[in-house]
């Protein structure tokens, strides 16, 4: 076999290796375990509906599902690129000693963050299941919508992580971001809210385009927005691929500049 | 007839290499980045048993990071004649504690370079070595530092590397293993395998190594047989 592929297979394994030990490791931290997976959105649902029913005028199971699907698919999106930005910065002291591509270190937080995505998607389309909605055909368009989120994360996790090790300030800077995204990406109100002259700056934010698709598939048996799914995919190929770029850049210098 | 010339396994020329000073590491100037080394330039022959040795702060750790590639140099070049598996004997280090000792064992050798069939196929060989018994089922989060270096050592046995990089250690562990695992690496020492140790015990080097290269302040100082380098370095650490 040739060693690039003998090389490539080593760092997948050695990815899953570490994504089992953090799933391990993250259902060990707490008493209720693997239960957090589906609390942590369910809590925020929660008080989401509290607060934005009234604001919004909604109510019912219809509108808890509503901001569900939008919570599940928010968190896997912030969880995974968080967790991703302090993941090479927090395993420096490993790095000290062997020589490994720096994406492997994000792959694993990206890796554990879509476990929890699908076990908490499982639990989600189960429950829209019991109330009424029947899978249709636009389901088979979820793997779609579930690969350009995949890759929106990680182009935004990659590039993140190595600037985040040289660049602390970045890490601030994300979470800022974050927590403003987390308002204007529709997660507690519907696009045809959005004036249509803002529709431009809305569909800006990818994410904003993959919460519609997901909630149009799951809750409205109706196909993604494809046009903003596919742009939003496109842009992130680009910025990923850079991503790599400066990981290869990067690799044999950056233990130079910022030894633990 | 003539030999011809042995050919370096790999060769530093004129290796340099600074650290970025963290507050003055986006400064325009590198005037405050720290210089680890300055000029280092020795070869490395197959089956060499070659002792570094120098001071504390002399860059035998740098140099030892720079030949297990995790940095390129700054200066100079470091030429490997053939690709080469280097292993930098780093025990413990990458294990996760919620892992058991099986899972750290293979996780831990692909680190090391070795695929994942590789170190199923050496996984008992890794648990009779660790002494581990059923621990070796067990999360590595309830070993005791002892049991950890135990496993980091008994991988690290079994990845069979080109080229072996050891600093300072010799035995770990509690009496009896300690003596097992130096047996282990004196038997490296003695096998057709390349090994490049860096210690500052002249004695260590006079005693494992078929040649040495003196470090001082980032430079080479001397290459040649390490009774005659030990001297010197004693002689020299003795103010004389």
């Amino acid at each position: 076999m040739p060693p690039a592929i003998i090389n490539f297979s080593r760092h997948c394994n050695i990815v899953f290796y570490r994504a089992l030990a953090g799933v391990k490791a993250e259902s060990r931290q707490n008493y209720l375990g693997y239960f957090w997976y589906l609390l942590e959105p369910v809590l925020s649902t929660v008080i989401l509906y509290l607060a934005f029913s009234k604001v919004m005028n909604r109510g019912g199971a219809d509108y808890v599902m509503f901001l569900l699907v939008g919570l599940t698919t928010w968190q896997w999106y912030e969880g995974a690129c968080l967790q991703a930005a302090v993941s090479l910065k927090a395993k420096l002291h490993i790095l000290q000693h062997f020589d490994l591509p720096k994406f492997l270190f994000p792959l694993v937080s990206v890796l554990v963050s879509t476990w929890k995505f699908f076990c908490v998607t499982g639990v989600v389309v189960t429950s829209l299941m019991v109330i009424g909605h029947r899978p249709g055909l636009n389901y088979l368009s979820l793997p779609a919508i579930f690969g350009c989120e995949l890759l929106l994360i990680l182009s935004v996790a990659v590039p993140l992580a190595v600037i985040v090790t040289y660049v602390n300030d970045a890490m601030t800077l994300a979470t800022s971001s974050f927590r403003i995204l987390f308002f204007v990406s529709g997660i507690f109100f519907d696009t045809d809210k959005v004036p249509e002259a803002q529709r431009v700056w809305f569909y800006a934010n990818p994410i904003a385009g993959i919460i519609e698709s997901f909630r149009n598939v799951l809750l409205k048996d109706l196909p993604p927005n494809w046009p903003v799914l596919l742009r939003g995919a496109g842009q992130s190929a680009i910025i990923l691929a850079l991503g790599l770029w400066l990981c290869h850049h990067v690799n044999r210098r950056i233990m130079k500049h910022v030894a633990p | 007839m003539s030999h011809p010339e042995p050919v370096p396994l790999i060769s530093l020329r004129h290796v340099g290499l600074a650290y970025a000073n963290p507050l003055t590491r986006f400064a325009p100037a590198k005037d405050g980045r720290v210089h680890a080394l300055h000029d280092v330039s020795f070869d490395v022959f197959e089956g060499d048993k070659l002792g570094i040795i120098g001071r504390n702060g002399s860059g035998k750790s740098t140099l030892m990071r720079i030949l297990a590639r995790i940095y390129d140099p700054d200066a100079g070049s470091v030429h490997f004649t053939r690709k080469i598996h280097l292993q930098m004997l780093s025990l413990g280090v990458g294990f996760e504690g919620t892992l058991t000792g099986r899972e750290n064992a293979v996780l831990n050798g692909m680190l090391l370079g070795k695929s994942r069939a590789h170190m199923l196929g050496r996984l008992e060989s890794i648990k009779e070595f660790s002494e581990l018994g059923d621990f070796f089922e067990m999360p590595v989060a309830t070993y005791s530092s002892g049991m950890v270096l135990r496993l980091g050592f008994s991988v690290a046995m079994e990845t069979d590397p080109d080229v072996l990089l050891i600093d300072e250690v010799l035995g770990v562990g509690d009496a009896s293993f300690a003596r097992k695992s130096q047996d282990a690496l004196v038997a490296r020492f003695s096998s057709r395998l390349t090994v490049i140790m860096i210690s500052h015990d002249p004695g260590v080097i006079s005693k494992f190594c078929n040649r040495a290269v003196w470090i001082e302040q980032g430079r080479t100082k001397m290459d040649g047989l390490p009774v005659e380098v030990a001297a010197a370095y004693l002689q020299a650490s003795n103010g004389g």
